[in-house]
């Protein structure tokens, strides 16, 4: 069940990826799949966010156009899940502003390694590092904080211990007894 | 095999099974680096695959990809357009009220200037046809305009701009490109009053169709509020049939002959005894009167009538 639900965010995900960008140039410049690359790869899961990081990357590799390498974002996002793994198994980053920077090394790791894998390969790029990178780096940190926030809500234990626990505030306020002693 | 041991083999078989459960996680974080190398392999070879093509980099799974994806972009997209038209539209209702507005009073504008294009198209029309009149006419005209109407529901005449000082006398007729108006019948040197000719009080002699050949002449005079003249004292073994026009005969001592009053619209047939009473609608468009002109017509002078007996003044002559 927990794996169909991460092929869905991951589906949704890349398919948002495609089409945003149609409705509104600028939203392009969010990296979704990475988002949730590095929310599966906080979970300190190895082999799951391996897994999910060249998944999302050779999904994101086919699904563009013919001038992208194919392998070039499985490569980026898989080495930068590996790391965000290493550094959540030896430091502490489930505050939710500790993820923040984290995400914004990621984005600006990935690029860096995706532009470089095509000057390596000598493959040309339409746009210049300098004029996309931060523009990604910002609007990836804003929005993936909130995603990251969002899939807390639907992925973690301890918010589904926390949701038990709120369905069961809730019944005892509306317990009869409760009334009953009011009374 | 008894119970005892049983339960010893089926708590070893779940020792065993969490401690390989136990050493696969294990084994997977200490291979994951492995793993990684692997991937990261996979992935370098991949591109130098794809790299090695500079024409056309058409792999199998980027179709198929694609192929699978498409109908789900398709869907996105359209409910992503959907949904920002949708915003559009509400942050569009901000302007739309000072943008309805300002539309608003370009509409009142343009209706403004439509009008009052309309009303220059309508006046130059009668000024051409004014001046038509004008050139035609064989006698001096005096152009007026109507500058006032009588007040009072009881009366049918008009103040016209033009007065003694411009050579308007009593009983000129006045004309306007339609036909007869009616005639003067006050002045003041700067204005003067014309009873129009749809007033019950006036009269014109009259010919049903052309003058010369028809021999239904009859008086013309106003019904008053209908707007429609009377042709009476026609005989009634005339021909006369709706649609005919009636000209002036010149024999009222007011109008010169000739001129146009309006055309049949309703015959009432006479006989041998009795005379056809025949209505007329204006050809003068009285109820919009504007611009007009004074004939400076004056009839001839006609001998005084005898009034004594000719016996008697034969014997005084003599």
């Amino acid at each position: 069940m927990r794996q169909l639900k991460i092929a869905l965010v991951l589906s949704l995900a890349l398919i948002l990826q495609s089409s945003l960008g149609v409705i509104w140039r600028p939203l392009t410049y969010i990296d979704l799949p990475l988002i949730v690359v590095v929310y599966f790869a906080l979970q300190r899961d190895a082999l799951q966010a391996l897994i999910i990081g060249v998944a999302a990357g050779l999904a994101a590799d086919a699904l563009g156009g013919p001038k992208s390498l194919l392998g070039a974002a499985g490569f980026s996002k898989t080495l930068t899940a590996y790391l965000i793994v290493s550094l959540a198994t030896r430091v502490n980053i489930d505050n939710p502003l500790a993820r923040i920077p984290v995400l914004a090394g990621a984005a600006l790791f990935d690029d860096t390694v995706y532009v470089l894998l095509h000057r390596m390969l000598n493959q040309p790029l339409d746009y210049r590092f300098i004029d996309r990178a931060p523009l990604k780096l910002i609007s990836t940190t804003i929005v993936g904080t909130l995603i990251l926030y969002a899939l807390d809500l639907f992925f973690s234990e301890r918010a589904r211990q926390r949701r038990q626990l709120a369905f069961r505030r809730r019944v005892a306020r509306r317990s009869p007894l409760k009334l009953r002693r009011r009374k | 095999m008894s119970r005892k041991q049983l339960l010893l083999t089926h708590h070893a078989s779940l020792i065993t099974v969490f401690m390989a459960v136990n050493r696969t996680q294990k084994e997977i974080r200490q291979r994951a680096p492995w793993w990684l190398v692997g991937l990261l392999f996979g992935n370098l070879a991949l591109m130098s695959y794809d790299a090695r093509d500079d024409v056309t980099k058409q792999r199998l799974i980027r179709v198929w990809a694609q192929a699978v994806a498409s109908p789900f972009q398709r869907a996105t997209s359209g409910a992503g357009g959907a949904g920002v038209s949708f915003f559009q539209k509400i942050a569009s209702w901000r302007t739309a009220v000072a943008e309805n507005e300002q539309l608003k009073q370009r509409v009142a504008q343009l209706e403004t200037e439509v009008r009052q294009a309309r009303i220059d198209h309508v006046e130059t029309e009668r000024l051409r046809a004014m001046l038509d009149l004008k050139e035609k006419s064989e006698y001096q005209l005096i152009p007026a305009a109507v500058i006032a109407r009588d007040p009072s529901l009881w009366f049918n005449t008009v103040t016209i701009n033009r007065g003694s000082s411009s050579g308007v006398g009593l009983n000129m007729p006045v004309v306007m490109p339609g036909g007869i108006v009616g005639r003067v019948v006050a002045t003041s040197p700067w204005t003067a009053q014309v009873m129009l000719i749809t007033d019950d009080k006036s009269a014109a002699g009259a010919a049903v169709g052309q003058l010369g050949e028809s021999s239904a002449l009859g008086s013309v005079r106003g019904l008053g509020e209908n707007g429609l003249l009377e042709m009476r004292y026609v005989s009634g073994l005339a021909e006369v049939k709706v649609g005919d026009f009636v000209v002036t005969t010149g024999q009222d001592g007011i109008y010169p002959q000739g001129l146009n009053v309006g055309t049949v619209v309703e015959v009432k047939s006479g006989s041998a005894t009795t005379p056809h009473t025949i209505h007329i609608k204006p050809g003068a468009r009285i109820d919009s009167l504007e611009e007009l002109a004074v004939l400076q017509y004056r009839p001839p002078q006609r001998p005084a009538p005898d009034q004594t007996l000719p016996n008697v003044d034969k014997g005084r002559k003599q």
